[in-house]
Order: structure tokens, then sequence, then C-alpha cells
């Protein structure tokens, strides 16, 4: 007989919300110090077109590892903080932005790259940066360089980048 | 709970074989694989990979023909064929979404021989866009073309692929029955011993002429022993099937378990020898292949 393709019934669980909690160390440069921060990523929207054709390449919130790296757009905001200024509030960096990601070897989940833009705000003041990334075991651990030309404390960011679903 | 902290335990040992040992040589690896002398004949690739030949038919279970399984666990002996030396294959067959199990590495060095790839019910999430027919196969429904039949069978396993997908991966694993020309061969990839599902199979295929076990991995036997048949399990679900052979797989390939070199092999035989079953359980080393119903007349 042929049967349809599964959907996945993707849902948010109690673990999931867990892993989404593992923040991803980072060093930013710019005026001519480095800061220690930390990011968290969240992912409203995800189009993938790596994942099989006779399903729904859209996901919300929760994506699984290959439908992600295996080459897909994303929206995403990130929580950041960063030692800045004299207060706690101070450090908090929201940014929202675009990425892709990109497939190298085996799918994406061996080697995945991705390049991204977003706009971010720190101590009242908004930027444009750009970012590129690479990725491997499928997709949990990589590192990320974002740039913000417009240069201030932020100017270059490295980020070990952990994320698990 | 117990189970959690032999999750880490074993990540480690994965990747301590991944840096620390290379893939070692199969002497004398067969190109030819087609049997002319056979009606039905088995090539053991490696781990659950097996390679057969069902008259002018050919099935590839579970394809891993890589250097590893998931970039962790490294493959201790490479494969038992060149890729590129196997024939057409009118199958492939995915019995779970494990690393070990579905490689899609893998099924791109195959991609220009298959025909039909048949992946579990909710598998195909997990499987790229490729040039060849895929296609899911729920429990106990069956593929028919050419006068090859696949019917997935029930196994005890489970479905994810990462851990977190547990949630929703509920049903993507299964065995397969393979039946051409009044052949037929049992492949359960992964299962826990679980007398009913077997017998459940016997009665619906009262004769298999052939059933490929897995034997490993064996320890820590408290994780293990809910997903994995041990070597004496094993043995006890090929006599709840009546089959008339037995070929061990799953075993000897992979850091997968805490099993000593070795073990899974000789524990095996000393359960054959304490059962009687010498004629009926052929063990191959990784690269050999078996005839297991030869051609009348053949050479």
């Amino acid at each position: 007989m042929d049967a349809a393709p599964t959907e996945p019934a993707v849902h948010v669980t109690v673990p999931w919300i867990a892993t989404q909690l593992v923040p991803s160390p980072e060093l930013a440069h710019g005026d001519g110090s480095a800061r220690f921060g930390l990011r968290w990523q969240v992912t409203p929207l995800l189009f993938s077109w790596g994942i099989h054709r006779g399903l729904s390449p859209w996901r919300f919130l929760v994506v699984e590892p290959y439908v992600r790296q295996s080459g897909s757009v994303e929206a995403y905001v990130t929580p950041e903080y960063f030692v800045y200024g004299s207060k706690f509030a101070d450090g908090w960096v929201p940014r929202a932005g675009l990425r892709s990601y990109l497939p190298l070897i085996e799918h994406g989940e061996y080697l995945s790259v991705s390049v991204g833009t977003s706009y971010f705000t720190l101590a009242g003041q908004s930027g444009v940066a750009y970012e590129a990334g690479a990725y491997v075991l499928f997709g949990t651990v990589g590192v990320q360089v974002t740039v913000a030309p417009s240069g201030g404390p932020l100017a270059a960011i490295a980020t070990l980048r952990l994320r698990y679903f | 709970m117990r189970r959690v902290w032999l999750l880490p335990l074993l990540l480690v040992t994965g990747c301590t074989g991944f840096f620390f040992s290379t893939p070692s040589p199969v002497p004398g690896r067969i190109t030819h694989p087609r049997r002319d002398d056979a009606r039905l004949a088995v090539l053991w690739v490696g781990h659950a990979t097996v390679l057969i030949q069902m008259d002018d038919k050919f099935v590839l279970t579970d394809p891993l023909l890589g250097d590893s399984a998931g970039q962790i666990s490294k493959r201790l002996q490479e494969p038992g064929i060149d890729p590129a030396n196997l024939p057409p294959l009118d199958a492939v067959v995915i019995s779970h979404l494990h690393f070990d199990h579905l490689s899609l590495g893998s099924l791109d060095m195959i991609e220009g021989k298959v025909r039909h790839l048949i992946v579990p019910r909710g598998g195909l999430v997990y499987v790229p866009n490729y040039a060849f027919d895929a296609r899911e196969l729920p429990t106990w429904t069956s593929f028919e073309e050419g006068g090859l039949r696949i019917t997935a069978v029930p196994v005890k396993h489970v479905g994810f692929r990462y851990g977190l997908d547990a949630a929703w991966m509920t049903e993507s694993f299964t065995g397969y029955v393979f039946e051409y020309h009044g052949l037929s061969v049992y492949f359960p990839g992964d299962t826990a011993y679980d007398g009913d599902r077997f017998r459940a199979t016997a009665a619906r295929f009262p004769h298999l002429d052939l059933a490929l076990m897995p034997i490993a991995p064996i320890h820590p036997r408290e994780f293990m022993g809910a997903t994995h048949v041990d070597p004496a399990e094993a043995v006890r679900g090929f006599l709840d099937l009546h089959a008339d052979a037995m070929v061990p797989i799953h075993y000897g390939t992979l850091v997968n378990g805490f099993d000593a070199p070795g073990e899974a092999r000789a524990t095996l035989q000393r359960e054959v020898s304490a059962r009687g079953l010498e004629g009926k359980v052929t063990i191959l080393p990784i690269g050999g292949q078996a005839v297991i119903i030869p051609r009348p007349g053949g050479s």
C-alpha cells in the first residue's frame, strides 16, 4: 500500500524548554575592550527546504536538528546579556534577525554553515549586524561570528553556539 | 533515573572510539556479490547492514557504509563491501532512525543504485529528497513490486533520532519480512526480546527461511535490555520465529555499548552449542557471504 508521509507531531515539551535555557557563551569586542556574554535562541518561524517534499516545511519554536541543518531559513530572536554598564539591566541586548543554514556534509548533520543578519539594541543604541557560523554534531555545537559595521561595544562577537533543537 | 548517567558514558565511549581508532581493513573484500549458485544468499556488510540476494532480487538493510555512526561512534572495521561494488538494489530498508541505522551519507553513496527506500511510519521526516522512491511502511502493511513483497512487522524498540524527539517519534521503528519466489527473510533491525511480537510474526509468516538477528549491545543490560536483545534472547527470538536459519548481526562493528571485544560472538557461540543449533546458525565475519539456500544444479 502507499502510505502518505506522516507529519510529525512536533510540540513543546518540558525537556525541550530545559534545553532552550542553556545559553551560548560569547565574547564581544569593541570600543577598545572585551566583554563576556551569554546568548539564548528562540525560533518563532523556520522554513526548511531540506525536509522531504511530502512534508510541511514550516516549524514554529521547536525545530528538529535535521530540519534546520539540512537547509533552512529562520526568523530568530536572541536575548543576550553582556557585562556592560553600571547596572544589571544595561547589559541586556534584544536581537532579532534572519539566518539561513546551508548543509555541507551528511545533509548538514555532520557539518553545516549559516549566514544571517540581525537588528539589535544595547543601552538605547541600535544597530545592524551580520553573522556567519559553522556547526557540527547535527547543529548542537558551532561557532558564530557577528559583526556590526557601525562599531560600538558589540562591534565583533564570537559565540560558541550550543543549541539542541 | 538509573539509566540517565549511562547516556554520557556511552557518548564518551563512542567519542573515544572516534578519536583513537581507525577502521581495520576487511581482507579479501568481495567485489562481485551476486551468487549464481544461490537462491538465497547474504553478505554481512557490518552492523545491521546486510545484502540479501533472493534469486535475482537484492535488498540492502540499514546501510551504514561510512567511517562512523552519527559522527560520534567510529567504525572498528571497514564496510564488508565497497559501496561501488553493490549491485542495483531493488529495495533498501531502514528499520529505525538512529544514526547507526539511518545513515544519510550512506544513502548518498548508493543513491544511483536504489529503486525503493522503505522506512518505518513517520520516518520520512529525516530522509532527504532523493532521486529514488521513498515511502513509509506502517506495521503489518506491505509494499510489493516485481514479485518482491516487503511487510513491516512489529519489533520492540524506539523511534527517535536525537532524543528530544522521543516525545512525538513514537512509532518510527519496525522489522521487515522480505518474500520473493517462495523465499522469506526476517530482519528486525534492533529489537528487545518480546515473545509476543516474534510469535505474531511467526503466525503471519509460518515459514521463514532466514532470520537476521541482532545480538548486541549486551551491556549495560539494565539499559540495553529495554531495546536490544542479547545473544541468548536473540536465539530465543529465532526459536519463536521458527525460522530455518539464523545469521547474527549488529555486533563487532561500532563501539555502542560496554561489551568486551568478541563478547557477543562468544556468548552466542556458547548459546548455540548449549541448544544444539550449530547447523542452523551461521556466524559470518564482516564481509563474509553465505549461501543459505543453494540453487539446484548451481555451480
